[in-house]
């Protein structure tokens, strides 16, 4: 399939799902249907600042607990439990309303301590939440009335809404949620069995529209074959994201089963380090990245399945623009390229390669490319801990393989001390500018500037953006398709008669 | 060979199949080795087909995901095989007979702790020794699995010449060599070697599938040769996700492993029924 062609029906799944109206007028679905979501990755614990892991975000966000703000499905920021917010002129202090009618599940209802609580919590000495870092610049949160939230900076932050949307709004009487919860989300927590199932139940005190199933239940797998099976059995109705294209070749084609494609934030990328030779040098950066031909790994890897990219940002970003033909497959141009920078014969570096799929694949793939124009690439296999040790903490490599699954993570380019170290002035004003920006619009501007910058100079090679494939049985619908943050929404899955 | 007159019809035919048959496998294995130097149908790293293409007469064992040849890669895994067992076995016999023979002509008490030492080293798996030394290098290569497996195998191969060597040396011909003044070094070359000779070579046989698997074990656990070499551990490994796509990938290079090492293990049945005296005389 062309990339046109993908994209365009990417748009098309993304609207579909966006332009979900929860169907009232016609009872066709089962609004008491249990939603058996079959998934591999099960939380270490139910609190997203304990180390819980990706599941809980899978599970929780949206379904149990909510936030001020939602990062929906699209990729957009939408107001959540915030009713209303201004911003002062200075940007520095925000002052939220919250929805009325709101209660947790324990019968509570939301207050403004509780929201105060809640980012506290995230902030705290204690937490182990992977955003606490975004929210440093909060210097006090007020509580004037039981209402109304203020928020002051020491900075601008223009992404706050945004990085609010990571912190569940907890109730502040409840004070351990390792392994029971107090939210104020569409779902309770039934049963939470460790080691199989976390069962959600209907919340018939919710503030917003009702869920249109009665009870969810997420089963936790080890094992990527196991969960194909429990969907081929009827053992589950959902799977929420397939690894790998060939065990799809199952559901594919199969009118009991629906494949649905949507877009990950997660990227494949050959990431130079830029401080050393010969890769502090532009033009063998950008002799590397048109030596590769994309499209042929992609499908290597993925088959039919997944996106070339152009530069870091994903089509959900905001700041995405398509760069993939600025240094488009072109072996002769990359051979060009590295006789104008000095290296007529190619050269030889080491490609230090973590040992999981599918970079052992990527780096032979990688291999073959290279040496067409005259780059020996070494391959060194090491572990996960390694990369770690070597390449995050200590920047001791040449080049690495890597996958970055993080949203909105352009700003990596913007911090020179990063493991990749590139470092462009322009790039880091931009991407600095860019938090202190005096609207969203400003922010996206700089964003995008910045992002074409990076593309321009081929700041890393990168490579595919991964495909988020999610397999259900044909009588269920309404799920999320692109699960951005690890979310899996299933306040909208429908279950037919 | 006159002493081959003992040995009754049937036990000799029984042996020569087995070790024919073995040396018909080995064999097979030792030609595409060395061909694949030479002339492989498609150059290994090449990308020639598409992902994952069917067996034809174009790619007899189909392709992989990056669309190299199937077939390419499973017999440049015969020599990798080859050589790593060639090289293990080297590793581990001569670091275990020099160990077991040492062991033997010990004192009392360095002996007792040798042996000790080399049980403990053979309760662990030889795996598990192979990937500890693998883990203690800085890389992963072709040479630290061959230098780890060497070491692994040397444990067994310790023990046994120390066994071998200690019955040997309360032979009467021994105390005859000593009571007529040889040094202990001729007595190691000239008497003991000679006769624990056939029953060590029968067990450097067996070795040898042993380190071809572990080998195999190793890669497969990414422990092993770093690709694009195409160890077949790496090869199954590698086709472990596309098993229900394209079962070829995991079965090829199966085939190629077991095939090679049921060889290795006739041709040591083989060898030693037609060289350990003991067995020729029943």
């Amino acid at each position: 399939m062309s990339l046109i062609s993908r994209r365009i029906l990417l748009t098309a799944s993304l609207l579909a799902s966006v332009a979900f109206a929860p169907a009232a007028f016609a009872q066709d679905f089962d609004p008491n249907a249990t939603i058996r979501i079959g998934s591999l990755y099960e939380p270490q614990n139910l609190d997203n600042t304990a180390g819980a892991g990706q599941g809980i975000n899978e599970a929780f966000n949206g379904n149990v607990y909510e936030a001020l703000f939602q990062l929906t499905d699209a990729g957009s920021v939408e107001p959540a439990l915030v009713a209303d917010y201004t911003v002062s002129e200075d940007g520095l202090t925000y002052t939220f309303t919250l929805k009325d009618g709101v209660t947790f599940h324990s019968g509570d209802p939301l207050t403004a301590a509780d929201v105060k609580y809640s980012i506290e919590r995230v902030t705290a000495e204690t937490s182990k939440s992977s955003r606490k870092r975004s929210l440093s610049t909060i210097t006090g949160i007020e509580t004037p009335d039981d209402k109304t939230v203020v928020i002051t900076l020491s900075a601008r932050s223009i992404s706050l809404p945004y990085n609010l949307s990571y912190v569940w709004i907890v109730n502040d009487a409840a004070t351990d949620i390792t392994a029971t919860e107090d939210g104020t989300g569409p779902y309770t927590l039934e049963e939470w069995r460790r080691g199989s199932a976390l069962a959600l139940a209907r919340f018939d005190g919710y503030w917003g529209t009702a869920p249109s199933n009665g009870e969810v239940i997420y089963t936790y797998f080890t094992d990527a074959t196991a969960l194909n099976n429990a969907l081929l059995t009827n053992a589950v109705d959902v799977i929420t994201s397939v690894q790998s294209p060939d065990s799809l070749a199952q559901f594919a084609g199969n009118p009991s089963f629906t494949v649905t494609e949507g877009a990950s934030t997660t990227k494949e990328l050959l990431a130079y380090n830029d401080r050393v030779a010969p890769f502090d040098n532009v033009q063998v950066r950008k002799a590397l990245a048109r030596a590769v031909d994309k499209a042929r790994l992609l499908n290597s890897i993925w088959g039919d399945y997944g996106t070339l990219i152009g530069s870091f940002v994903p089509p959900t970003d905001p700041w995405y623009v398509d760069l993939t033909g600025v240094d488009a497959y072109d072996p002769d141009s990359a051979k060009a390229f590295l006789a104008e920078a000095g290296y007529p014969d190619g050269f030889t570096f080491t490609l230090d390669t973590p040992d999981y799929d599918p970079h052992p694949l990527v780096a032979q793939f990688l291999q073959t490319e290279l040496a067409k124009v005259g780059v020996t690439v070494n391959i060194n296999i090491i572990t996960a801990n390694e990369w770690y040790t070597k390449i995050y903490q200590e920047h001791n490599f040449e080049a690495t393989l890597q996958e970055h699954v993080n949203h909105r993570d352009i700003v990596f380019y913007g911090n020179p001390d990063f493991y990749w170290g590139y470092n462009n002035p322009e790039v880091v004003k931009l991407i600095a500018d860019s938090e202190a920006a005096g609207s969203i619009d400003e922010q996206t501007e700089k964003l995008t500037e910045a992002n074409k910058i990076i593309a321009e100079d081929a700041a890393s090679n990168w490579l595919y953006l991964y495909p988020q494939i999610v397999v259900s049985a044909a009588n269920v619908s309404g799920y999320p398709v692109n699960g951005l943050n690890s979310q899996f929404f299933a306040y909208e899955i429908k279950k037919a008669n | 060979m006159t002493t081959l007159d003992v040995i009754s019809p049937k036990r000799r035919s029984h042996g020569s199949v087995t070790l024919w048959a073995g040396l018909a496998l080995v064999g097979l294995h030792i030609a595409i080795g060395l061909l694949t130097l030479v002339w492989t149908p498609y150059d290994p790293t090449g990308m020639s087909g598409g992902r994952l293409e069917a067996p034809s007469w174009l790619h007899w064992a189909g392709t992989d995901r990056l669309g190299r040849d199937f077939l390419t890669q499973i017999m440049v895994g015969s020599r990798i095989a080859l050589i790593v067992g060639t090289g293990a076995v080297a590793i581990g016999a001569a670091l275990g007979v020099t160990l077991g023979i040492l062991a033997a002509f010990a004192s009392k008490l360095l002996d007792d702790a040798l042996a000790a030492t080399l049980d403990i080293l053979i309760a662990f798996p030889t795996l598990l020794i192979a990937m500890l030394v693998v883990a203690a290098s800085d890389t992963a290569n072709l040479a630290s699995a061959i230098i780890a497996i060497g070491i692994a195998l040397s444990a067994i191969v310790a023990r046994l010449t120390r066994i071998l060597v200690k019955r040997v040396l309360l032979m009467d011909f021994i105390t005859a060599a000593r009571t007529s003044g040889s040094s202990w070094p001729a007595i190691v070359f000239g008497h003991v070697l000679p006769n624990i000779w056939p029953t060590l070579s029968v067990n450097f046989a067996l070795q040898f599938g042993l380190a071809v698997i572990a080998e195999a074990s190793l890669s497969y656990l990414g422990l092993g040769a770093p690709p694009p070499n195409a160890s077949w551990g790496r090869l199954l490994q590698e086709a472990q996700g596309t098993v229900y796509t394209a079962p070829i990938g995991a079965i090829a290079p199966g085939i190629a492993l077991v095939s090679l090492v049921i060889g290795i293990n006739l041709l040591a049945d083989g060898l030693r029924d037609s060289i350990d005296p003991t067995r020729r005389a029943r």
